[in-house]
């Protein structure tokens, strides 16, 4: 008996050698790189699918995708940022860099991008200056997602409308027209908190002001910069749409607003870009996608943008970096592939590709990349994008004198910028 | 004397594991947050020492004051009616009737809902243009109302949902209380020839004081701490004016990066909290003698 244990415990142990002992025949193990993203439903889908082709493509990295809830997901990284337990690689948007990149949490990517000679020239500069800070770069943009307007064609043409209005006369004519002829909605625009705060009516309000040539706070971010005639004109259209001229009603929050024209109810409709893809899936909805009316002047559009950026480790790792700048790169090339989603791409090559232009809408509105601008740089933004939010909501519900909205926004985002 | 220091170590030893915990991670925080209160820190960089500024600047604050006023307003609705809903809950659950135990399960279920599905099914419930309640209303020719978009009405609808998701605890405390009293206390009123009310303001209600005091407290307390279904169903929304302390002190830490003010408003909550318990605790005390 015991002979036998013997015997069998030297040849498991034995084969157990042989296997080991086999050498790398398969060759070096591919460089694994973690990754967290927020993209999740229809958004989730896509990116999964750019990675996978990622890591077909080639056997020297290896992306792991892990998706976190949105909600959670600028909580979660803040923590790991702090505790320098971040993956390689997160999504972070551009909006929120300035409250990262000088804690120095983020790796300025220039040596890596350098190493894996990056065609940084075929960007678009605005979204990649944006992403650049002290002449650094600390993060490279996949896309820009706009502030644009969605139309019915449908409803257009009962309504007799033959062309896109847009000066913001036109805008609000079309849309009585179509109230009109149709009982549609004439401009759905959310303008109350659900789901959602009614930051629409915030980009709305940025970008009538940028159209004017006025950004919303002074340089150098110390002041606010709209309590003056732009702001007025700016202002006093939001509240009008659901006041003096009615195309918009009252109470209308961000779910309300995308069901109503997503169900034919709406002639027109501001959103980001990234509701085209669920607008696309709607049988029966004829819709068309254009660039933001320049309806105040010049054309200007608020965006923000997905960027990736590189968390700073307990120990700097060259070879991920480099594995990672390269995913950048290759990720940003095939920018077609996120543009399913509806997002518009950041280099100029994807969007010259075929598979591109033949996707429907997004190549009306990629134009828009040109005229975007990006949100105030303060670590205090967060905090003024809610209030502002809250108070235009509170100016269109109550019908309040655009003056005196005005004069209290400016007493209160000065009030948070000089804490 | 030596088989009491043993008692006394083996009771520290049998509750070492969960002192451990708790002291670990409920009462080392609270000291950690009275000492952030005190500093300025965003989270990703150092901490800067400020002493009173956080909690001066908070006063001063009329968010903070206006979350407070909001969290305020919520346990004045919530308090009486979710109390009140508990106890009628125990009447119907303790009667003869042979749907009771039914109709405990049916009140208690919803308890076991995270406050994100509760938030949710609700938020959707009483969604102006596309939710159930409101298309029932249009089926009769009503417009519809705007249960969280009415500045007036939103906090209500936030206590409606509340009360379907928790009145079921308070209802579990008073049926214990109950089914402590004595049969035979019933039995003598009824040969008495004592009425269902008279039953039920000078027996059931007197003698559930206790019970009484303690569902008060605990709902007080938590509704001082109100946060997820408000954030969820309105956001704090319309234009701010549900939004409740908790989330301001959220926001501040999170969306802000305002760590140490944040703490030091949760530490004006912690204070206001205590001071009512104690202040209830204290009357009810008095009472009693």
């Amino acid at each position: 008996m015991k002979r036998t244990l013997i015997v069998v415990m030297v040849v498991f142990l034995v084969s157990g050698m042989a296997s080991f002992a086999g050498g790398s025949k398969e060759g070096a193990k591919p460089q694994e790189v973690g990754f967290w993203t927020l993209f999740t439903g229809g958004d989730g889908e896509f990116f999964d699918a750019m990675v996978k082709a990622f890591n077909s493509s080639q056997q020297d990295i290896v992306m792991n995708n892990q998706s976190v809830k949105w909600q959670d997901y600028y909580t979660k990284l803040t923590a790991a940022l702090a505790a320098k337990t971040a993956p390689d690689i997160v999504i972070v948007h551009q909006s929120q860099l300035i409250n990262y990149v000088p804690n120095n949490v983020f790796v300025p990517l220039d040596p890596y991008l350098q190493s894996v000679k990056a065609d940084l020239a075929d960007f678009e500069p605005k979204p990649l200056a944006a992403c650049t800070f002290g002449g650094k770069i600390y993060a490279i943009p996949l896309d820009v997602h706009p502030l644009i307007m969605y139309y019915n064609k449908d409803l257009f043409a009962k309504a007799g409308i033959s062309s896109v209005p847009q000066s913001w006369d036109e805008l609000v004519k079309a849309a009585q027209s179509i109230q009109d002829s149709t009982g549609a909605i004439g401009l759905a625009v959310d303008n109350t908190t659900a789901t959602y705060k009614a930051y629409t009516l915030t980009r709305a309000f940025m970008s009538f002001l940028m159209q004017q040539g006025v950004t919303l706070l002074n340089d150098g971010a110390t002041k606010a910069n709209f309590n003056n005639d732009a702001g007025v004109k700016a202002i006093q259209a939001l509240i009008d749409t659901s006041n003096a001229d009615k195309i918009t009603p009252k109470g209308l929050d961000y779910d309300s607003s995308v069901s109503s024209f997503k169900l034919g109810k709406a002639g027109m409709h501001f959103n980001g870009v990234w509701a085209t893809g669920a607008f696309e899936q709607q049988s029966g909805l004829n819709f068309g996608a254009v660039q933001f009316p320049a309806a105040f002047g010049a054309h200007a559009a608020w965006a923000d943008s997905h960027t990736f950026a590189a968390p700073v480790q307990k120990s700097t790792n060259t070879q991920r970096l480099t594995a990672a700048a390269s995913f950048m790169m290759w990720m940003t090339a095939h920018g077609e592939m996120w543009a399913k989603a509806g997002h518009i791409p950041t280099r100029k090559s994807v969007v010259a590709k075929p598979e591109f232009k033949s996707l429907p809408y997004r190549k009306d509105y990629a134009e828009a990349v040109k005229y975007v601008f990006a949100p105030p740089s303060t670590p205090k933004w967060g905090e003024i994008y809610d209030n502002l939010s809250d108070m235009l909501e509170a100016a269109v519900a109550k019908n309040m004198d655009a003056h005196e909205a005005l004069s209290q926004m400016e007493q209160k985002v000065n009030d948070i910028l000089s804490k | 004397m030596q088989s009491h220091a043993r008692d006394i170590r083996d009771a520290l030893l049998f509750s070492a594991p969960f002192l451990l915990v708790y002291l670990a991670f409920l009462v080392a925080p609270i000291f950690y947050g009275i000492f952030l209160s005190l500093h300025e820190w965003n989270i990703l960089s150092g901490k800067s020492f400020v002493g009173v500024k956080n909690f001066a600047d908070a006063l001063r604050d009329q968010m903070f004051r206006s979350s407070f006023l909001h969290t305020c307003q919520f346990v004045l609705l919530s308090t009486p009616s979710i109390v009140v809903a508990g106890f009628c809950m125990a009447l119907i659950v303790v009667s003869k009737s042979r749907l009771n135990k039914a109709a405990e399960a049916l009140f208690f279920s919803p308890y076991v809902f995270s406050i994100t599905v509760v938030g949710t099914l609700w938020g959707w419930l009483f969604q102006k243009n596309y939710g159930l309640i409101n298309q029932v209303l249009n089926s009769f020719g009503s417009p519809g109302v705007g249960w969280l978009t009415d500045p007036v009405i939103a906090m209500g609808s936030i206590v409606v949902a509340t009360l379907w998701w928790t009145a079921g605890f308070n209802m579990v405390l008073f049926v214990a209380g109950i089914r402590q009293i004595p049969d035979d206390i019933y039995e003598a009123a009824h040969l008495d020839g004592a009425t269902n009310l008279q039953v039920l303001t000078r027996i059931t209600l007197p003698l559930l004081r206790d019970t009484t005091v303690l569902v008060v407290i605990l709902q007080i307390v938590a509704s001082f701490k109100v946060f997820g279904q408000v954030y969820v169903m309105t956001g704090g929304g319309p234009y701010g004016t549900t939004r409740v302390l908790v989330q301001y002190v959220y926001e501040a830490a999170f969306t802000y990066f305002k760590m140490g003010y944040a703490s030091a408003m949760s530490l004006y909550l912690f204070l206001i909290i205590l001071a009512v318990s104690v202040l209830q605790y204290v009357a009810y005390r008095n009472r009693r003698r």
